[in-house]
Order: structure tokens, then C-alpha cells, then sequence
């Protein structure tokens, strides 16, 4: 068989001369431009398809409809030929394409289903024009696998009305019970450069029809519904006028023709033109030829002014955004940002002066407090010594004493110096704490633990210089006194005639040399005593001397440490806390600034886009009036 | 074989009893007992111009719907009663009575100043062979409220679309009639209009009817499809002797001519005519038939059925009136009890559930358990499955599983196919008993799959329960 038929067109060479000079094309290359400068390929595609469908010298005019409204019927009474299956049995498949050609001729395009996901490779199989019919009816038949092979049929059959490049699409009803057939119906309308819907006259415009033909004005804005069956319709001019008026409340601008495709083919049959007019296809027919094939420019360039305009509004939408979001650039977070920063900065000022007031008083309070602690511990140390030595002789208890001393004075120290400790903790977790409100570590656990290797505990309890009383100094001392009662009774015994020495005077002496012996024992025991509290008192001061000296020394270690970390660490912080700041004006700067580059940028693009949106409005001198934003029909 | 609607009731005095004391439930549950106590309510639904109102005139035989032409209520009862009578029901006051009489053969209502928003419904009582053992519910709007009060539901679509079986789906959107999906007839109504108004279209319309009930998608929802022709059924069981004399005048004039102007409604209401019908007659009968119910008329009056009564018969039985009295009598009216148990049961559930109360738990259960044992709802489920052509038994089994189970009709003899002779009762007996046979074997079958065997253990359970009532 030889080449699949290609349709003759008388119109297609003023078609070929309509292609050098177009305000229409100009414009729409410009939208397809915009569309790509905007990173919008999927508007891009959609008009390039649109673009190569208007510049093909044909015109495309589907016929669509909800199932069993008489679409196939009116295309048969059309061209005057059997060509589609009718019934309400019957179901067309897949688009049927008529187009003209100088000697009846049809194709069935076959696609095998894509088993593997790719498209397998068109088949196309002639058929004669009678057979079509039977084919549709066969394939209805036939379970829905054996269906889906065919993609489209393509006719071509001599007719006038085709000539001038018509081609009518008989198209599978809509029904969103079948949604492959209903999308099938969406490709041949978004190639279209007219569409008709049926609407049976037996009943208005339903709901879902008057959506279907908001949908369809979308994609191609030239409609006309055509109502059929007013032959058995007898209420059929109510009908028209209502539909004509929700169409028009709807915002819908389209032709409503109504028709009866039995009388056109009794007519035909008969050649009654009287009944051919009644049918109403000469008004159909002549509408064609006048606003169809009459101006294919217009419907060129209606179908632009539709799609582009509605791609430009697409395209505007999120540059009216950027403009408009520009003046709420003050609020942004880059600038958020900063001025935190800054208030921290403050914040941090003050509050580093305020740890370091805090610290001194805390450290002298520390100091005072530790050292009256300190003193009035060893107070009472040295009043127990007192009691102590009031009744013992350090010549025999000494060692046990200087025991108790040494463990009395080492738990003072211990005690006050724990407490020391337990102060510091407390000052520095105090301040460790509102350091945390700035950064987590900024307080190392070093500076929390005292230095204790400066304490020192090494001091030594020096035993008194007490003296004994030595035998040889008793017999001395006694003597002595011996010496003064011998005489004192030898004298006075002596008057009586007795000798110096006699029996009296010795006893006497002796004893006066006891009671001597035993006065200068008592004082030397007194003696001692002193001399063991002042050398306990002597030590006891050394060691809170010594203790206290460093204690002040370790405090003020401490707090000298404390200070300077302090001093340290709020300078870093001020100066990150700075950093980040700086970097967040920086940032807010850039913000807007680029803020109001972009914004400028697209005005600049509004306008260029608001220009090109004037020029497609412009294609169409009263403008195509488009139905309003699409809403929930209720009715 | 309504010990269904026996416990259903019984279930009913039950919940009444917990739910005394809270006015709004006990209300509820007294209407749903008035309703099981009347008789069996059939909603006309579909979309508008589907041709409700035709169907109800058709079924009633005489002109009662639609009450008014514009502006009319959401509902309208027709119910059988001694004499025309018509009650308002408003939202929220008293029933007023409002005057209704036959005026020229067609239903008469003055509503006063009664309009479509203030009316909840209008219940028409006629006197009415058509209307006996239903009440047939005539509905303006496509919500679910019509469809809550009715027992059944015939829906109307002209072609059927996604739209439609979600409405249809909609109304059976509670979960007792979602498990028992038996109260639903899918009417491809205004059949004359599909095609292009050939002699055909009823043809047509009644292929797609067979086409619509192998649909896995609507086999679910309905459980019959029926093609009927409104227009031509009223017409059959209304057209009256003058009527039928212009038709006469028609088919017997030069034919060439007549044909001529039966092309359009048009042509045939015009001014000019060849032959002697006035031109109100025309519009009369333009209006009673349609343009195919002319041409139809007119070719049928020519090949023979040429009397009125003859012509009337046979525009009944082309219209597919008789299809759909059959239907509506096998699905619903013969199942009455169940049908009008199943509608209980849902008003029950829903009680239970909007108003829980303790003492009230085991009702919820006993319900759940009525139902799931309910062997009728058993036997509904798989007439259903049967008649939508769903291959469950071998095809020799299955038109004997569709009697048996009562889907030609629910008394001993249908069930049997005895309906012939007068059977006597062993004869009854006889028969039954070796169905039980034959269908025993069945139900172990080990050659037939797991869901024959259960639906032939169904079967099984019917030919015991009609052995139970013949040994009764």
C-alpha cells in the first residue's frame, strides 16, 4: 500500500504566505522566550506545541462531548457520510481524524501497548471508509485489551467544506468514568483552533458540561456548542435560551447552534434544502466557513492571547510576590540577627563589670570571715591551754599536751580552710552561672579548686626551757633556809645556855630547810607553767600568723585567677558576640540590597512581561473573554 | 421467612426501652417503628431531568408528579389511600392539609402559599392500583435525606457517569448497606432518547442495560439494571380514546407525508398537517409521546395493534415498564420484611452510636449478631451476585440457585418452579427434599472452588428453612 493519505488542502498555500509576516508568531516566540528566561520549560513546551500546531495548514476543529450526545452523528451529517460509528451501543474508541482529500481514503493508526515502558512503533494499517463503522462497532465488542491498540483513524473523503484545510476529530466522549478517553479528548482540544461541544437539546447544559467547556475555553478559546437532536427536542429553543444564559453567566463566550443531524441527513437523502436549512447545520456549516475557515488569523490569534496571556500571568504571579515582599525587608532574620547581637554586646558589659564587683566583695568577705573564724578558733584553743596548765606541771605532762595541741590546731585549720573551700565553691558557682548565660564552658573546673601546696603545715612545737629541780639545788636551797633557823634558834637556845648547836637549832633548821625546799618548788612549778603557756601562746600565735598569711595569700591567688579569667572571657565573648553581630549587619546589608536588586529586577520584568501581555491582548481587537477563576460548580 | 424483621422489632422495643427517658432517640425509634409497620418505601432518585417524575406517573399510572412545575418541595410522598389527599409536612409546624383533587385525570394540589424551602415533604394520598404495598417517594434533590427515608432506592440516570455511581454510592453510605447492598434498582431512564430517537433506541437502551449489569463498578451498588422508557410507559397506561384516534388518523394517512413531518417535533407541532388532526391535538400528543413515541406509535398502530387497549399494552411492554414492576417486585416488594429490616437495622445503628449508654452495649452487640446470622440478607446478597452474571456457580447451576433462593419470586412454589400447577403438599415436600439432596452434594462438591461451595451452602440453608414451613 502506498503512502498513508495526506489531506490535500486548496487553503494551505495562502497558509505558506500567512507564515512569513506575523504579528501573532512574534509575539508568541517573545512569550516562549519569557517562559525559558523564567526557568519555566513546562509553559515553554505547552506553546511550542501550540506554536507548531498553528503554523500546520490545517484547522483542527474536534468535536466533543459527554457519551451519547450525538458528537459522531453530527460529524456523519457534517461531511454527509457515514463515516463514524453512531448508537447509543456504540462508544467511539479513539479520535476519528477527517480531513479532505481528492478520493475517499482511511487509516487505522495502531500503537502495540508499551509493554516495556517504551512507546512501541506506530502501525498503520489502511482500511476502506465503509468499514470504519463496522470496526468501531466490532471493537466495542471486543474485551478492552484488543482496543487499545488503536491510536487514531485518519480519513480522508472529497468535501467542500473540508477543502479550505478543515479537519474535523469525532473524539471519544467525556466521561471521568474513563479518564484515558477523556484525556485523549484534552490532547486533540490543546491542538485545536476551534472547538464544538455537543450538548444534547433534550436537556440544559448539566453541570459537569458547562465545566467540561470551561476547560475546554482554556485550552482553546474559540467555542461553539452546538445542540442536537432538536428534531425530537420539542422544547428545544427553551433549551438554547437557557444554555445561552448560563454560558453567559458563566463568563463563557461561545456560540450556542442548535441542530438536528437526522433532519440534515433526510435532507441530504431527499434534497430538501427547505428541511436541510430546518436542521440548522447551514447555520453550523456557515459558521464554520465564516469564523472557522474564514479567519484562521483570528483563531490564531485568539488561541494566543489565551495561552500566552494566561503563561505571562503565570509568569507575573511570583514577580508581583517579589515585589511585594520587599518592603517587609526591616523584619528580616539577617537583621534580627544583628540587633540581638548588639543588645548582647551591652548586656555583656555590664554584666563583666558586675562579676568583677561582685568578686572583690565576695573575696573580701571571704577573707574577713575566714580569718575571725580562724581567730576565734585558736581563742579557744589557747583558753583551753590556760585551764591546762593552771593545774599541770609541763615538766611531766608536757609531751601529752603538745600532742593534743598539735591535733587541736590542725583541726581548726582543717575545719576553716574546708570552709574556705566550700565559700569559694559557692562564690565561683555564683558566678559561673550567669557566665553560663553566655557560653556553657566558659568556666574551667581548674579555677574551681583551690591551690592548697602554699599552705604551709609544717610548723613545730618547741618544748619549753623549763629547769628541774636538781637534788644539788635542793640541798643548796635547804641549806639555805636550814642556816637562817639553825642561828635564829641556835641564838635564841644560846641564851639559855645552850650551844649554837643543839638538838632545837638543828630541828629548827631542818625544818626551815623543808619548808624552803618546798616554798621554792611551788614557785618554780609556778615558773614553769608561765613559761609553758607563753611558749604555747607563742606558738599558737605563729601558727594563726602563718595560716591566715596564707590563706590571704591563696584567696587573693584565687580571686586574682578569677578576675582575670573573667576579664579574659567576657572580652572573648564580646568580641565573638561582635563578630557574629558584624556578620549579621553584613549579611542584613547584602539582604537588602540584593532584596532590592531582585525587586528592581522584577519590576523591570513586570513591565517587560505587562508589555508583552498588551501586545497579546492586543492580537484581538475586543480581547477574548475568558471564563472567571475556576470554582467548585455546586449547581 | 421474616424472623429477620420479628427480631428486628423485637431489637426495637428493646432500645425504646433504654432510650425512654431522652426524647429526640425515642422519637427516632417510634417513626422507625411506624415506618416497619407501613408499607415498603421506594425513593426516585437522579439528577435533574432524569425523569423522576415520568417514572413516578408511569408506576402510579395516572399524571401525580411533579406536584408543581417551579419552585416545588424536596419530597413528595405518593402513598395509596381511598381518596386524593395531600398533608404538608413544614419544618418545624403541625401537618396542614391542603386540598388535592383528580382534575382531568392528573393530580391537583393547591399549596397555598406553601414553597419548595419551607417544605420538608408533601405526602400525597391516591387512589391508586399502582401505588398498593409501597410508597413511592418522588425527589427534587440529590441528597442523601430521601434516600435515608426510603427503604429502597430506583435511580435514574439517562447515561450513566462517574457522578452517578458516586451519588448512588453516597446513599448507601452506612455500613449495614454497605455489607447488604440490596435495596438499589439502576433505571437507564429516557431510553426514547438515546441514539437519535430511532425505532431502535429502546433496543439500544436495553443492550446497555444488560452491558451496565456485567459492570464490576455497578454490580456493587445496584442489584438490577433496567432500561425503561418513562414517557412511553405513562403513555401506554394513560392515553386516552381520542388520543389514540388522531394516532389511528396518523398511521393511516399517506404515509410518505406523515413520515415527512414526523422528522421533527417541529414539523409535527407546526402549522401546517396533511391530514385532520388539530393542531392541539398535535402538541397534546407530541407531549404525551415524544417524537418517537409518535413514530413508534404510528408504525406500531400499522403493523397491527390497532385497537386502543392493544396499542396500550404494547407501548407498556416496550417501554420497559413491565421489566421494571418485575424487578421492582423481586428486589423489593416480595423482600418487603427485609428490606424494611434492613432500614431498622441501620436507624438502630445509628442510635447506638450517636447516643451511647452502657446498658445499652449489649444491644450494639445483638444487632451486629441479628444481622451477620440473618440468612435472608444471605440469600439477598447472593441473588444479587447471581443476577449481576458473577460467575460464582457453574452456569447449569446457577439458574436453579437464583430460584431456589427466591429470585423468581419468594413463595414455595416459585422457589420450586411448581408455579404452574397447583402443587399439592407433599408434592412440595417432595420437591424440596430432593433439592436439599442435590444441593447437600453441592456444598461438598470437592470440583467446585471455596466460594461456590459457601454460595451453594446458602442454597442449602433455603431448601431446609422451605422444609421446615411445608413440615410446619
Amino acid at each position: 500500500m502506498g503512502p498513508p493519505p495526506v489531506f490535500t488542502h486548496m487553503g494551505g498555500q495562502c497558509k505558506l504566505i500567512r507564515v512569513t509576516a506575523l504579528p501573532w508568531l512574534d509575539v508568541l516566540d517573545a512569550t516562549i522566550g519569557a517562559c525559558v528566561d523564567h526557568h519555566r520549560p513546562d509553559l515553554a513546551n505547552r506553546l511550542r506545541q501550540k506554536r507548531s500546531h498553528l503554523l500546520e495548514p490545517t484547522l483542527r476543529v474536534p468535536v466533543v462531548g459527554e457519551p451519547n450526545q450525538g458528537k459522531s452523528q453530527l460529524v456523519n451529517a457534517l461531511i454527509n457520510a457515514p463515516v463514524c460509528a453512531v448508537g447509543d451501543h456504540v462508544t467511539t474508541p479513539a479520535p476519528i481524524v477527517i480531513g479532505h482529500a481528492h478520493s475517499p481514503v482511511a487509516t487505522l493508526v495502531k500503537e502495540p501497548p508499551a509493554l516495556d515502558g517504551a512507546a512501541g512503533a506506530q502501525r498503520r494499517e489502511p482500511i476502506a471508509v465503509e468499514e470504519i463503522a463496522e470496526q468501531i462497532v466490532a471493537r466495542t465488542a471486543a474485551p478492552p485489551s484488543a482496543r487499545g491498540e488503536l491510536v487514531r483513524t485518519e480519513v480522508g473523503i472529497p468535501r467542500q467544506l473540508l477543502a479550505a484545510g478543515l479537519v474535523l476529530v469525532d473524539t471519544p466522549a467525556v466521561d471521568d468514568l474513563d479518564s484515558i478517553r477523556s484525556a485523549s479528548m484534552f490532547a486533540a482540544v490543546s491542538q485545536a483552533d476551534a472547538v464544538i461541544v455537543v450538548s444534547a437539546a433534550t436537556r440544559e447544559l448539566s453541570a459537569s458540561e458547562l465545566a467540561l467547556i470551561e476547560a475546554v475555553s482554556r485550552l482553546c478559546p474559540t467555542v461553539v456548542v452546538v445542540l442536537t437532536k432538536i428534531d425530537i427536542a420539542p422544547l428545544w429553543r427553551r433549551v438554547a435560551e437557557r444554555d445561552r444564559a448560563r454560558l453567559a453567566s458563566a463568563g463563557i463566550q461561545a456560540q450556542v447552534i442548535p441542530v438536528s443531524a437526522m433532519l440534515r441527513l433526510a435532507a441530504a437523502r431527499s434534497g430538501d434544502e427547505a428541511l436541510n436549512a430546518e436542521s440548522g447545520f447551514t447555520d453550523l456549516v456557515s459558521y464554520l466557513q465564516r469564523e472557522v475557515i474564514g479567519k484562521p488569523e483570528l483563531l490564531a490569534r485568539r488561541s494566543v492571547t489565551v495561552l500566552a496571556g494566561m503563561a505571562v500571568q503565570q509568569l507575573l504571579a511570583p514577580l508581583h510576590q517579589t515585589v511585594t515582599a520587599t518592603p517587609a525587608a526591616g523584619t528580616s532574620e539577617a537583621i534580627a540577627k544583628w540587633q540581638t547581637a548588639q543588645r548582647q554586646v551591652d548586656q555583656l558589659r555590664k554584666d563583666s563589670a558586675a562579676w568583677q564587683t561582685m568578686l572583690a566583695d565576695d573575696m573580701a568577705d571571704l577573707a574577713a570571715d575566714i580569718e575571725f573564724d580562724l581567730r576565734d578558733r585558736t581563742r579557744r584553743i589557747l583558753r583551753e591551754v590556760d585551764r591546762f596548765f593552771d593545774e599541770a606541771d609541763p615538766l611531766t605532762d608536757w609531751d601529752t599536751f603538745a600532742e593534743w595541741l598539735d591535733e587541736s590546731l590542725a583541726e581548726a585549720i582543717d575545719v576553716n580552710f574546708a570552709w574556705l573551700v566550700e565559700r569559694f565553691d559557692w562564690i565561683t558557682g555564683r558566678i559561673g552561672r550567669d557566665l553560663e548565660s553566655y557560653r556553657d564552658d566558659v568556666l574551667p573546673g581548674s579555677l574551681r579548686e583551690i591551690d592548697d601546696s602554699l599552705l604551709d603545715t609544717a610548723w613545730q612545737l618547741e618544748r619549753p626551757r623549763v629547769e628541774r629541780f636538781t637534788l644539788s639545788q635542793k640541798v643548796f636551797v635547804g641549806l639555805r633556809g636550814s642556816y637562817g633557823g639553825l642561828l635564829m634558834f641556835g641564838l635564841a637556845t644560846s641564851l639559855a645556855g645552850w650551844p649554837l648547836i643543839n638538838a632545837v637549832s638543828l630541828g629548827a633548821g631542818v625544818l626551815f630547810a623543808a619548808k624552803s625546799i618546798y616554798d621554792e618548788s611551788g614557785s618554780r612549778l609556778k615558773r614553769r607553767q608561765a613559761i609553758a603557756k607563753a611558749t604555747a601562746q607563742h606558738h599558737v600565735d605563729d601558727v594563726f600568723l602563718s595560716f591566715s598569711k596564707d590563706t590571704k595569700d591563696i584567696v587573693r591567688q584565687q580571686q586574682r585567677k578569677l578576675r582575670d579569667h573573667l576579664t579574659a572571657t567576657a572580652e572573648r565573648l564580646r568580641v565573638e558576640i561582635l563578630a557574629t553581630a558584624q556578620s549579621a549587619k553584613r549579611a542584613a546589608d547584602m539582604d537588602v540590597a540584593e532584596q532590592q536588586s531582585r525587586a528592581a529586577k522584577a519590576k523591570s520584568e513586570i513591565e517587560r512581561l505587562t508589555k508583552l501581555h498588551g501586545q497579546i491582548t492586543a492580537l484581538v481587537p475586543g480581547g477574548v473573554k475568558l471564563p472567571g477563576p475556576r470554582r467548585r460548580l455546586t449547581a | 421467612m421474616s424472623g429477620l424483621l420479628d427480631q428486628v422489632w423485637t431489637m426495637l422495643n428493646r432500645t425504646l426501652e433504654v432510650y425512654r427517658d431522652n426524647p429526640r432517640a425515642s422519637h427516632w425509634l417510634r417513626r422507625q417503628a411506624d415506618r416497619l409497620d407501613g408499607p415498603l418505601r421506594i425513593a426516585v432518585v437522579g439528577q435533574q431531568k432524569a425523569g423522576k417524575s415520568t417514572l413516578v406517573n408511569a408506576l402510579v399510572g395516572e399524571h401525580v408528579a411533579p406536584l408543581v412545575a417551579e419552585d416545588g418541595p424536596a419530597m413528595v410522598w405518593y402513598r395509596a389511600g381511598a381518596t386524593p389527599r395531600a398533608t404538608v409536612f413544614g419544618r418545624g409546624v403541625e401537618p396542614q392539609e391542603r386540598p388535592a383533587e383528580r382534575l382531568g385525570g392528573r393530580l391537583s394540589v393547591d399549596l397555598g402559599e406553601w414553597r419548595g424551602e419551607q417544605i420538608d415533604r408533601v405526602v400525597v394520598d391516591w387512589p391508586a392500583r399502582g401505588l398498593r404495598g409501597m410508597t413511592l417517594i418522588d425527589t427534587s434533590t440529590m441528597d442523601k435525606v430521601a434516600a435515608a427515608e426510603a427503604d429502597a432506592v430506583l435511580y435514574l440516570a439517562q447515561h450513566l457517569q462517574a457522578a452517578d455511581l458516586r451519588l448512588l454510592q453516597a446513599m448507601q453510605d452506612h455500613p449495614i448497606a454497605m455489607a447488604n447492598p440490596v435495596g438499589a434498582l439502576l433505571v437507564l431512564s429516557r431510553a426514547d432518547e438515546v441514539g437519535a430517537g430511532q425505532l431502535d433506541a429502546l433496543f439500544g437502551a436495553k443492550r446497555l442495560a444488560r452491558q451496565h449489569r456485567r459492570d464490576a463498578r455497578i454490580r456493587g451498588l445496584c442489584q438490577d439494571v433496567v432500561a425503561v422508557t418513562g414517557l412511553l410507559a405513562f403513555a401506554g397506561r394513560a392515553l386516552r380514546q381520542p388520543e389514540f384516534d388522531a394516532l389511528a388518523v396518523l398511521a393511516f394517512g399517506p404515509r410518505a407525508e406523515v413520515d415527512g413531518y414526523l422528522l421533527s417535533a417541529d414539523r409535527f407541532a407546526g402549522a401546517e398537517f396533511p391530514v385532520a388532526v388539530d393542531a392541539e391535538m398535535r402538541r397534546a400528543l407530541l407531549d404525551r409521546l415524544g417524537l418517537f413515541g409518535l413514530r413508534l406509535s404510528t408504525a406500531l398502530i400499522r403493523q397491527g395493534f390497532d385497537t386502543h387497549t392493544a396499542l396500550c399494552a404494547e407501548l407498556v411492554a416496550r417501554s420497559g415498564l413491565t421489566e421494571l414492576r418485575a424487578a421492582i417486585g423481586r428486589c423489593f416488594t416480595e423482600r418487603a420484611p427485609v428490606l424494611k429490616a434492613r432500614s431498622a437495622a441501620i436507624a438502630l445503628e445509628v442510635v447506638l452510636r450517636m447516643e451511647p449508654r452502657p446498658e445499652a452495649l449489649g444491644l450494639a452487640a445483638e444487632l451486629e449478631r441479628i444481622l451477620a446470622g440473618a440468612h435472608d440478607l444471605r440469600e439477598l446478597r447472593l441473588i444479587a451476585t447471581l443476577h449481576a452474571g458473577y460467575p460464582v456457580l457453574p452456569d447449569e447451576l446457577s439458574a436453579e440457585a437464583r430460584q431456589l433462593l427466591g429470585g423468581d419470586g419468594v413463595s414455595l412454589p416459585a422457589r420450586l418452579g411448581l408455579a404452574e400447577e397447583e402443587p399439592t403438599a407433599s408434592g412440595l415436600r417432595h420437591a424440596v427434599v430432593a433439592a436439599l439432596r442435590r444441593w447437600r452434594e453441592q456444598a461438598e462438591n470437592p470440583i467446585l472452588d471455596e466460594s461456590a461451595r459457601s454460595a451453594a451452602a446458602v442454597v442449602v440453608r433455603s431448601c431446609e428453612g422451605m422444609l421446615a414451613s411445608v413440615s410446619g
